[in-house]
């Protein structure tokens, strides 16, 4: 009997445990706007990718965005706790890399960067989890100011 | 004394899903909350398909950005440029509601940018309604904005939940089938934000807003495509008609670009990629006042309609 009542407590425990920790898109909205401090907010991606099958590339999603010419941007990331996926961000001016958040010489990947935009016209934004994990992150734009 | 405790417990546990289960139900789904009546849904084919739209529909004009410009000029606020929120049932179509939801949504970023929240409250009331007619009301969280206007506190949420609630109404628009409404939001936006830029540009001549008026060269080609996607309704073609006039003066405008090496660099710790191109964008003065006047034509048949 007391063996079904532990397990019982474990049950509810753990029902409990799971509910306090499920992030929500809201919640990790509300977290990116604070990472991203001072810049004005501006438009928000949230981004849930499966594991990468074997052998397969990584998931990616895929947004494009117009900005606009001397305006410096704020790109910020916030990955959900529930899943191991960490996202990385690349920019591109049609087929050219311009930037991303993750630096493969030193393996840092960055939850924010700012980009200096210095050509008005259509960007490519790709977002994927390292190693192909299974991952849910929002990406937040903020505008910074005007150079 | 045993079977009290578990009976306890079991029911601790149903308690725990239940609430779990309404928690769920709290969140935002509203594919199943607010059913569409199918009359207001999209009929027939797309000319160009979804995954293309998704392609450039992000970002295409940005009031935040259109705003914080002229405040960096040192332009001061005025009123007069505000479309007025008095003949709000006048926008009784979709078209016409969606259109002006979409003004309506720059002039509040314009007064948020100032924080002139003393006017704020009509236009988000404004909102509020055409959002209702949409039925997208439920994404506008009027309470809290109202609170935020009249208490003159805590701005930078209400620039905040504003910009973030009129997202939400473009992605569920979007996702559900009624993107013809959220292009023309997207629509009405830029067509203000010119309007004001403009407004400010013929009042205090300044580069930096000429050039931001070159710019929509190419922001208006992005809005375009997206608008002749609906081509074949009467009311479409109408607006594009008289975009695409803004859009022949804007073949007088020259953009080149020369490519540089971008960078990245860590400045206080923060990561920070320069793009390093150049852009020129040429744009003489009469082709300035040329597309100023049409926009000033354009917005104006939309306001008075």
């Amino acid at each position: 009997m007391r063996k079904l009542i532990f397990t019982l407590f474990a049950f509810i425990l753990l029902i409990a445990t799971h509910k306090s920790y499920a992030q929500s898109g809201q919640e990790l909205l509300d977290i990116c706007n604070m990472v991203a401090g001072e810049a004005t907010y501006l438009k928000d991606f949230q981004i849930k990718l499966d594991e990468a099958k074997p052998g397969e590339e990584s998931p990616t999603a895929r947004y494009s965005l117009v900005l606009s010419k001397n305006t410096q941007y704020r790109f910020s990331v916030c990955n959900s706790k529930d899943y191991s996926g960490e996202a990385i961000i690349q920019i591109f001016d049609n087929n050219r890399l311009i930037g991303t958040n993750h630096m493969v010489a030193t393996g840092k990947t960055y939850p924010t960067f700012d980009f200096k935009c210095s050509s008005a016209g259509v960007y490519h934004i790709f977002v994927n989890f390292k190693e192909g994990k299974q991952g849910l992150a929002v990406v937040l734009l903020s505008y910074v100011d005007r150079f | 004394m045993s079977k009290r405790l578990i009976y306890l417990l079991l029911s601790l546990i149903v308690l725990i899903n239940f609430s779990s289960c309404k928690q769920k139900q709290g969140e935002t789904n509203y594919s199943d909350e607010f059913k569409i009546p199918d009359s207001v849904l999209t009929q027939g084919e797309l000319e160009i398909s979804e995954e293309a739209m998704e392609d450039i529909i992000e970002n295409v004009s940005s009031p935040v950005e259109i705003a914080a410009l002229i405040k960096s000029v040192g332009v001061p606020y005025s009123k007069e440029y505000l479309a007025t929120t008095d003949y709000v049932d006048h926008y009784n179509t979709n078209f016409k509601q969606a259109l002006g939801l979409g003004i309506f949504g720059a002039d509040l970023g314009y007064q948020n940018m100032y924080n002139k929240t003393g006017s704020v409250v009509d236009y988000l009331s404004a909102i509020k309604t055409l959002a209702e007619e949409l039925h997208v009301g439920q994404f506008f969280d009027f309470t809290t904005l109202k609170r935020l206007a009249t208490n003159n506190q805590n701005l930078d949420s209400l620039m905040y939940i504003s910009v973030q609630n009129f997202n939400q109404m473009d992605r569920y628009l979007s996702e559900n089938n009624r993107r013809n409404l959220s292009t023309l939001i997207v629509a009405g936006i830029w067509i203000e934000s010119m309007y004001l830029i403009g407004e400010v540009a013929k009042n205090t001549p300044n580069p930096e807003l000429s050039e931001k008026i070159g710019e929509q060269k190419i922001i208006l080609g992005s809005l375009m495509l997206l608008l002749k996607n609906y081509e074949r309704d009467p009311k479409f073609k109408e607006l594009i008609n008289e975009l695409g006039e803004i859009q022949e003066i804007y073949k007088e405008v020259t953009i080149t670009y020369e490519k540089g090496e971008p960078e990245a660099v860590e400045e206080d710790g923060m990561l920070v990629i320069k793009q390093n191109d150049k852009q020129f964008i040429e744009i003489s003065n009469e082709t300035l006042m040329k597309i100023i006047d049409k926009t000033v034509e354009v917005r104006n048949n939309i306001i008075q309609m």
